[in-house]
């Protein structure tokens, strides 16, 4: 369909419908006249026939000559957000062009109809402003989660008895994201133990006591925050902890970008770029992955499918069989994760690269391991029982673990999940994120009561 | 894929609705070669503005758009009704059952005549009643495909099917220009419905919150695209014109059986071969019967043959002339005032003869009480009609019974108009036995008039007799070359033959000869008619007989056919002591003028000038007429002014020389409304007599608008070249300057001023441009 002849095809000029039924009337009217030997209807005929035809020789003839420039502003948006296109579209011509109207492609978007182009004056060099220059601007909404795609510019100019029209892309294509949706998941506090007690919880563990901490002795400058009291009193000299405290505690994320389990099992409306749970489990880590980083946490996701959030020739085994977490912390981290989530492709969607899985499983895990354990949650749409195995392998480098599980998940896996430990919460739609968190909290503020 | 055509504002479809029907009206004009007159064109014209006009205004007050079309043929009706009414509608528009009815009868002759005239055909009524519900069914047509439905391509269909019709009745078909013309008309349909569609698309106002914005460039550029519409158009309708010359013609008949026209219009009979018929026919049928005042029974002409191309005698096709009609004819051609003659009146009643020629004795001095349009043609005085036919007519000619004295038709000079030359022609190849027996026949001959009544008594001799089976039977039908010689030959034949041997002779004798179709006198009937006895006539009195032309007397009737009709007395009488008048069977000469019926007053010229012209329509219509064109004229030097301003003022949209285009219109409407700029005054001072003007002077933003022009105007003049380009358009400024102007005159002057815009005649571009070097003093 994009072929190279198909766009060049729709480089030409072409007759309007009005115009081709003209000429389709005019050569009717034509044949029966010469037939019937009616001069005056052959002139009619000819007419129908010459008018369009050199209509479309008019319009190739008097193509715009048009500098566009593009910016969408602003370039990332949350999904369901919109941007605001604009285009400066500059007269290059020597002729005033009037006629002519645009629109702006941008597939799987809903781009404004075809409007009209307001009257361009003829070139007149020097800054733009002039009479050769219009600005367009509109608002594109992208409805969801993923790369889109815009431009170039399409203005067609129809001759001025509207009989035929040639269409160009002026400008080149632009990328817009939209990244995924997030629900705030520390906001709305309404069990007795808030979120944030739940962070709190889950720092206090991976840090047990700050007394454990290395001393040195002090050196000027040190500040006094950093005095060491039970080292100062142990050594009889001002011992300082040799280490700022850990503020930015390590939390994992697994994600299921493979979905390996059952295959495609219920891509929604036949739209194979769509797949609801996907998009849930993307949903989920997003608001999670969020919640973590604004938490403080330095945030490490790993895939189930080939890596796609740092890509690499040799990252083909997957999160759990070898490839090594991508990191994320902070502001920045925060806007490069959900970025990287807006890039993920749906699995099976197209073509689907096959996961190498020659790699040892779970290395960083066993590396992990033998230091503090740390939270980690995974996401699971539809995973396979090796990669059940794999979790449950490495779930004593975790606590607390906790999967989120959607309905494509077999049983047996999330039994088994549950037996090596995980923590199975199910999740069916967006509106359950916050209670599956909350519960999480309920949960843990139950155990801390306990 | 496009967008909802946004709806039309008022002046959009004035625009729309104007060029359709310019385009309907350029269409109409293609059926001028088949009309006589331009009357029929306006009534039209005017019906289809009406219904156009109807629309606008029906859509202006918001009627739904299912309802215009049925308003409009309401209207139309209404428009036909005053037109045609005829006096049975209320009030003059509103109809009653008697309107549709005459309606009706309208309809049913305008098919009739349709049928019956030749081109170009007389626009009676009838013709054009339907031409005027036509016009008006297709102006609806095109209105709803135009306005309503906006497939303004579509438009082609309705407004095109006047232009097919010249080619289903006359050769050729339309003519070249009027289908260019027309096609032009078409384009600039297209055209204007592009620049509608586009301005509603710049106007509308956007919705919703996806919809773009469009920031405009600070100072808009007009885009003209009259120069691209032109050309276009132009190269286009070249290359058609072009090609269609070139296109080679390959029709052919026994490939496609196309080579038949219908008998529209024709009157494609023999008439010989059914005159023969009818005489044939076993049992006659009553053709007319009348009753007269004269004292001899007239021949009754329903036709004259005068053209003879060697194998057929044919008339001449002439269209019927609007003016001819049959209440006054003018003098007899050739008449002397030397001629006795008595005026008669003769009373005919048609009984089963249905033609479209009128039986009237010749010469006729006019006919009363005829239905239908009928109309004499020159010369023979035939009387045909365009919409009617002769089916239980009942009417009163009036004719001249001509009683030459042989004396004057012997004496009659030699001396021969031009224009009789026609009846002298004879085709090439003679047969030797006619040459021979004319001038064995008149070698005694003395005069024409001697030589005629040779020529009559040699046929009415004992070599021929009257049979209608001979020719038949011998195979010599007709009245070609061929046929006289066998018909001298053989000497059996009846009236055909008789009249166009004589007529042939009496050519190569060198006399004009024509032949007369018609009826004889017929026989006595039964009672009165009119207060006179009552002659019936019918089928077996049809009849052929040879008319021989004499200076100063004119046509004459002869009679050369044995025992058929009777023998003018004038032709009796012969320096031979004529043998031959004993024969004659019927009527014995009466006495002169039985009654003293006024002889014909002298007449210099015919009367034809003094006869109305043919009404068309109510004089209602012609009053609208007459009233459009006068409003029309009125109106041009306005329309003509206005796009003068227009062009001015798209040169100070963003032409080059914007200030001063702008100053000039300033000038210009300071011309029109009587306060012109004096050839001395600068621009400023005139600025300040402008500025103290009522209207202007209370106007803070006209002011303002008008210190601006003439800062502008002042800049151009007299600063540096090139001047700068304003930054901003002048005509909101020009605009101002010119409404506040035009707002301080009083209505009458207001008036004037639109009316009689004087500064067309005084150009005031060149005081405009002028530059302090070419300015002079």
């Amino acid at each position: 369909m994009t072929g190279g002849v198909g766009a060049r095809l729709a480089e030409w000029p072409r007759p309007t419908r009005r115009g081709g039924a003209l000429i389709a009337v005019g050569a009717i009217v034509f044949v029966n006249a010469l037939v019937l030997d009616r001069r005056d209807f052959i002139l009619f005929g000819l007419i129908g026939v010459a008018v369009p035809l050199v209509a479309l020789a008019y319009t190739a003839w008097r193509v715009p000559r048009l500098d566009v420039g593009r910016s969408f502003v602003p370039g990332i948006v949350s999904a369901g957000g919109t941007v605001t296109a604009s285009a400066v579209v500059r007269n290059r011509g020597r002729r005033t062009l009037d006629g002519a109207r645009w629109r702006d492609t941008a597939p799987r978007l809903e781009s404004p109809m075809e409007s009209v182009l307001p009257p361009l004056g003829r070139w007149e060099g020097g800054p733009p402003g002039g009479s050769d220059t219009v600005r367009l601007e509109y608002t594109l909404r992208l409805p969801r989660r993923g790369v889109f795609t815009a431009g170039p510019l399409r203005v067609s100019l129809t001759d001025p008895f509207g009989l035929a029209r040639i269409e160009r892309g002026y400008g080149r294509t632009h990328d817009l994201v939209a990244t995924p949706r997030t629900t705030a998941l520390g906001a709305s506090a309404g069990g007795p133990a808030s979120l944030d007690g739940v962070l709190l919880e889950l720092q206090r563990q991976s840090h047990p006591n700050a007394d454990e901490l290395i001393a040195r002795e002090y050196r000027h400058g040190d500040p006094m925050r950093r005095v060491n009291w039970p080292a100062t009193a142990r050594a009889g000299e001002i011992m300082v902890r040799q280490e700022e405290q850990r503020s930015d505690p390590d939390a994992r994320l697994i994600v299921d970008t493979a979905l390996h389990g059952r295959g495609r099992t219920s891509f929604a409306s036949g739209d194979d770029r769509y797949h609801h749970p996907f998009e849930l489990g993307i949903e989920l880590a997003a608001s999670i992955g969020v919640h973590l980083l604004r938490g403080g946490f330095r945030l490490t996701v790993s895939e189930t499918g080939p890596s796609q959030l740092e890509p690499g020739p040799r990252r083909r085994a997957g999160g759990l069989f070898g490839d090594t977490p991508v990191e994320y912390q902070g502001g920045v981290g925060e806007r490069a994760f959900l970025e990287g989530l807006a890039h993920l492709d749906t699995p099976g969607g197209r073509g689907g690269s096959a996961t190498d899985r020659s790699g040892a499983p779970h290395d960083d895990v066993r590396r992990a391991s033998g230091r503090e354990r740390r939270p980690a949650f995974a996401v699971l749409v539809d995973i396979a029982p090796e990669e059940a195995v794999a979790l449950a392998a490495m779930r004593p480098a975790f606590e607390p673990a906790v999967a989120f599980v959607q309905e494509g998940v077999r049983r047996t896996l999330v039994t088994d999940l549950e037996e090596a430990g995980w923590r199975c919460i199910p999740v069916r739609t967006a509106n359950d994120i916050p209670e599956a968190w909350h519960s999480l909290a309920h949960d843990q503020g139950a155990a801390d009561a306990r | 894929m496009r967008a909802e055509t946004p709806p039309l504002t008022l002046p959009q479809s004035a625009a729309l609705v104007s060029t359709a029907f310019l385009l309907v009206a350029v269409a109409l004009t293609s059926l001028g070669p088949l009309l006589a007159g331009s009357a029929w064109w306006w009534l039209c014209a005017v019906v289809a503005a009406v219904v156009f006009a109807s629309g606008l205004g029906l859509r202006l007050l918001r009627v739904p758009a299912s309802l215009v079309p049925v308003l409009e043929l309401v209207v139309l009706v209404l428009v036909l009704t005053l037109f045609f009414g005829a006096g049975t509608a209320i009030a003059g528009v509103l109809p009653t059952g008697a309107t549709f009815a005459h309606f009706g009868e309208l309809a049913a002759a305008g098919q009739t005549s349709i049928v019956q005239q030749s081109t170009p055909a007389i626009a009676v009524p009838g013709i054009l009643f339907v031409l005027a519900l036509a016009t008006g069914l297709v102006a609806v047509v095109v209105d709803i495909v135009v306005v309503s439905l906006r497939v303004v391509a579509l438009a082609a269909v309705p407004a095109l099917l006047p232009v097919a019709v010249p080619g289903f009745i006359v050769e050729g078909g339309t003519d070249f220009w009027t289908v260019l013309l027309t096609g032009a008309a078409y384009l600039l349909l297209l055209r204007v419905d592009v620049a509608v569609r586009r301005r509603g698309e710049l106007d509308r106002e956007p919705e919703g919150e996806t919809a773009p914005r469009i920031t405009q460039p600070r100072r808009a550029s007009a885009g003209s695209t009259v120069g691209a519409t032109l050309g276009l158009a132009g190269v286009g309708l070249l290359t058609a014109a072009v090609l269609a010359q070139a296109t080679p013609s390959i029709s052919n008949p026994y490939l496609f059986g196309t080579g038949d026209r219908g008998p529209l219009f024709s009157r494609g009979v023999n008439p010989f071969i059914d005159l023969g018929e009818d005489l044939r026919r076993p049992e006659p049928l009553p053709a007319f019967h009348y009753s007269g005042t004269g004292r001899e029974r007239p021949y009754f002409t329903l036709l004259t043959l005068d053209r003879f191309e060697g194998d057929v005698w044919s008339a001449s096709e002439e269209p019927l002339v609007e003016e001819q009609t049959v209440d006054v004819f003018p003098a007899p051609p050739g008449l002397d005032l030397g001629v006795a003659r008595s005026l008669v009146r003769t009373t005919v009643v048609v009984d089963e003869v249905a033609t479209t020629w009128l039986p009237v004795p010749y010469p006729a001095r006019s006919i009363q009480g005829l239905r239908g349009s009928w109309f004499w043609e020159a010369d023979s005085f035939a009387v045909a009609s365009a919409d009617d036919d002769t089916l239980g007519q009942r009417y009163v000619v009036t004719h001249l019974d001509l009683d030459p004295t042989p004396e004057q038709l012997r004496t009659a000079s030699r001396a021969l108009p031009d224009e009789l030359e026609p009846y002298l022609e004879l085709p090439g190849g003679v047969p030797e036995i006619i040459t021979t027996t004319t001038e064995e026949v008149t070698a005694s001959a003395g005069s024409p008039y001697d030589a005629a009544v040779l020529i009559q008594r040699h046929l009415r001799g004992s070599d021929f007799s009257y049979s209608t089976e001979a020719p038949v039977e011998e195979g010599y039908e007709g009245g070609g070359f061929d046929v006289i010689a066998e018909f001298l030959e053989v000497g059996e034949g009846y009236c055909v033959h008789f009249a166009s041997a004589m007529a042939v002779m009496a050519r190569e004798a060198g006399i004009p000869a024509r032949i007369s179709l018609g009826y004889t006198a017929g026989s006595r009937g039964v009672g009165t008619l009119a207060g006179e006895a009552r002659y019936d006539v019918d089928t077996h009195d049809l009849h052929a007989w040879p008319e021989l032309y004499f200076e100063g007397i004119g046509w004459m009737p002869f009679e050369p056919t044995p025992g058929r009709g009777s023998v003018p007395e004038y032709s009796r009488v012969s320096v031979l002591a004529d043998p031959g008048a004993t024969r004659a069977p019927l009527p014995t000469p009466g006495a002169p003028a039985t009654e003293g019926a006024p002889v014909l007053p002298e007449e210099p010229v015919d009367g034809s000038t003094a006869a109305p012209v043919t009404d068309s329509g109510a004089p209602l219509a012609r009053l609208a007429l007459v009233a459009l064109a006068v409003a029309l004229a009125l109106a041009l030097p306005a329309v003509i002014r206005r796009l003068v301003r227009a062009w001015r003022r798209r040169r100070a949209w963003d032409g080059a020389d914007a200030a001063a285009a702008a100053w000039a219109e300033v000038e210009a409407t300071a011309v029109d409304i009587g306060d012109p700029p004096t050839p001395f005054e600068s621009a400023r001072g005139f600025a300040d007599r402008l500025l103290a003007r009522d209207g202007v002077a209370d106007d803070a933003d006209a002011r303002a608008a008008l210190e601006r022009l003439l800062a502008g105007v002042e800049r151009h003049r007299y600063g540096p070249r090139p001047a700068p380009a304003p930054d901003h358009p002048l005509t909101h400024d020009l605009d101002l300057v010119v409404h506040a102007l035009e707002r301080g005159l009083q209505p009458a002057e207001r008036f004037r001023a639109l009316v009689v815009p004087t500064s067309l005649a005084s150009p005031r571009e060149s005081l405009a441009q002028r530059r302090p070097s070419t300015a002079g003093a």
